[in-house]
């Protein structure tokens, strides 16, 4: 068991320790602290686009470029990657009913990559939009800025690929043997797809990134057009990576849901096989739909049907997911804790973000929303609304096994409105400034546009929601940790019977064991 | 349920058979007509969102149902479900339970 504020250890202990709960626990809270600094820059942001013309609290477009940069690099390869990652180091070897992860070290020195990683991408602060297209990523971009963010996202995606390793091993090599593969939680299988998936996918990224380094100290060409590149073949290196790593970050989420739902539905899960199905089939399906990110690129005809058709294969998989969760609440008894309410919030909005999904796919369609606020809205829809939901669900059910106490159920209840109605104010708005026709990435816009000035407005307020949410996530998090009401460990949430499984986990480094 | 089942279907078939038809009409007219391809494009949009929303609404519609009657407050769920005997409702498994 792992109380690590009701018993303190000191912190030298959990740092350099290789347990998998601990390695968990530095994932979790390294993810949760990125969150919230990421968060400041998206508040900066969106008050910022409160005020046309004005430039309030941003003096110039450099600056906010490079704000809107680190954003998201933080809120994926630093936030949603290692809350992933943490969680996934807790529960997977108790649900393949292994001792630890299969290699320890490897599984410590992954994590303390992800630090240094952050370290270079905040103190580098570049300005080339997470996606980094070249070639304004090799011909304009100020360096050391965009040459430390190059060095960062090496070191984020060796250390991703490092800890997939880690887990197709726990869990294929490790598993007890009357466990078969089939029954092993969702959770887990969850995280077996998307460690595969990252095998695949990273190695385009990380050669990407390379060429773009070596484009960007003159030695190559390959994609700035004066020496005879193609910055269009960056784009297919970027996008056979991060489509799937679309997946990457989502499907943990899910499988957090699949933990939490059964549990407070008080019943079993309505269908484990097609849970395993729709897993291994988006893990597929996440491989065949990058191209419809690069519609307007001049793709011939037939690829894009191709694509079109990849990415709508989605959909019956996620259909699945969505069916399964609804099936299992039916019949059950449900106790809307914290964790529930967000599990339940964050399949409402995985449907809404879903159904933006296939107008994104169509390709006639794509050519009105592409690179507008409508892709804004869609893709944070997707993080915000599903994969943070999941995520902080996922956090709320596992405070008792971390900290050994309870989290305040009203705090979480502000926090989940907070959270529904900022993302559903934010986002949709954003849907709704994309068809009114606002690029996405821009600094600024005419005062005299009325209708984006207005929807910007609605937008941050919601914004101001959401993030005014965050600050009851904050007192629950630290002010609770520490003076909340002891849990109890067997049944924390009230739920009736044993079954909060994981405080099984045994800590070897902690007092009493 | 099945009365909302029947007429989502329904609805959605429409929505599906509506487009087609008007295109049929279409083809038979003069070929001078010119297709505004920027009209057509807003108007598959609007179509499909209305398919997307319509799904989604039903969806959530009955994701809202499912939270309203099978919370524990509900009056008709004050009596244990047959999985809670056990002490991990969650390890219960349907065919043993002849559901």
């Amino acid at each position: 068991m792992v109380l690590e504020l009701k018993k303190p250890r000191p912190v030298w202990q959990i740092m350099f320790s290789t347990h998998h709960t601990d390695v968990g626990l530095l994932y979790t809270i390294t993810g949760l602290a990125f969150l919230f600094m990421a968060g400041v820059l998206a508040m900066m942001i969106r008050t910022h686009l409160f005020f046309p013309g004005q430039g309030v609290l941003i003096s110039d477009s450099v600056t906010f470029n490079r704000i809107f940069t680190v954003h998201g690099l933080t809120m994926l390869f630093l936030f949603a990657l290692p809350v992933a990652n943490g969680v996934g180091n807790y529960l997977v070897p108790l649900m393949v009913r292994y001792k630890d992860m299969a290699y320890p070290k490897l599984n410590a020195i992954a994590f303390w990559m992800n630090p240094v990683g952050g370290v270079l991408l905040w103190l580098g602060f570049s300005d080339t939009s997470w996606v980094s297209y070249a070639p304004y990523s090799v011909i304009r971009a100020p360096g050391p800025a965009a040459d430390m963010m190059i060095f960062g996202l090496k070191i984020l995606g060796i250390s991703s690929i490092l800890s997939s390793i880690n887990f197709v091993v726990t869990i294929l090599k490790c598993k007890h043997p009357d466990l078969p593969l089939r029954k092993v939680p969702l959770f887990a299988w969850s995280m077996m797809t998307v460690s595969l998936m990252t095998i695949v996918a990273m190695p385009s990224y990380a050669a990407a990134l390379i060429m773009l380094l070596t484009d960007r100290l003159g030695v190559s060409g390959f994609f700035n057009p004066s020496m005879g590149g193609d910055p269009i073949a960056y784009l297919h290196l970027f996008w056979f990576t991060f489509h799937p790593e679309v997946y990457i970050f989502l499907l943990p989420s899910i499988g957090m849901m699949y933990e939490i739902i059964p549990r407070f539905s008080r019943k079993p899960l309505f269908s484990q096989g097609s849970g395993v199905f729709a897993f291994v089939m988006l893990g597929l399906i996440g491989f065949a739909s990058w191209g419809h990110h690069m519609y307007s690129t001049g793709m011939d005809f037939t690829t894009k049907v191709v694509f079109m058709i990849g990415t709508l294969a989605a959909v019956p998989a996620s259909g699945m997911h969505v069916f399964n969760f609804l099936a299992t609440m039916w019949g059950g008894r449900i106790k809307f804790a914290a964790p529930m309410k967000f599990a339940v919030g964050g399949i409402a909005l995985f449907f809404s973000a879903g159904a933006g999904g296939v107008l994104n796919s169509a390709m006639p369609l794509d050519f009105i929303s592409h690179g507008t606020y409508w892709v804004v809205g869609h893709m944070h829809l997707f993080l915000t609304g599903t994969i943070a939901f999941g995520f902080v669900g996922m956090v709320y059910y596992m405070f008792p096994l971390i900290t050994g106490r309870m989290y305040s159920e009203k705090l979480a209840n502000i926090h989940f409105i907070g959270m529904l109605w900022g993302s559903v104010q934010v986002f949709y708005t954003q849907h709704l400034l994309g068809l009114e026709g606002m690029p996405r990435r821009i600094y600024d816009y005419p005062a005299e546009y009325t209708s984006w000035t207005q929807l910007n407005q609605i937008a941050t307020i919601g914004a101001w929601i959401l993030g005014a949410s965050f600050v009851a996530f904050l007192i629950n998090l630290i002010y609770y940790s520490a003076k909340g009401k002891e849990a109890n460990m067997d049944d924390p949430f009230g739920l009736g019977g044993k079954y909060y499984y994981p405080h099984q986990a045994k800590n070897p480094h902690h007092i009493g064991y | 349920m099945k009365k909302v089942i029947a007429v989502s279907v329904i609805a959605l078939i429409a929505l599906a058979l509506v487009p087609s038809i008007h295109f049929a009409h279409a083809q038979e007219k003069s070929a001078k007509q010119y297709i505004n391809l920027r009209a057509e494009v807003w108007n598959e949009f609007f179509r499909m969102t209305t398919a997307a929303f319509t799904v989604g609404a039903v969806v959530s519609g009955t994701m809202i149902w499912l939270v309203w009657r099978f919370r524990e407050s509900h009056p008709k769920n004050k009596n244990p479900t047959r999985w809670e005997k056990l002490d991990d409702p969650t390890t219960g498994n349907y065919e043993k339970e002849g559901h």
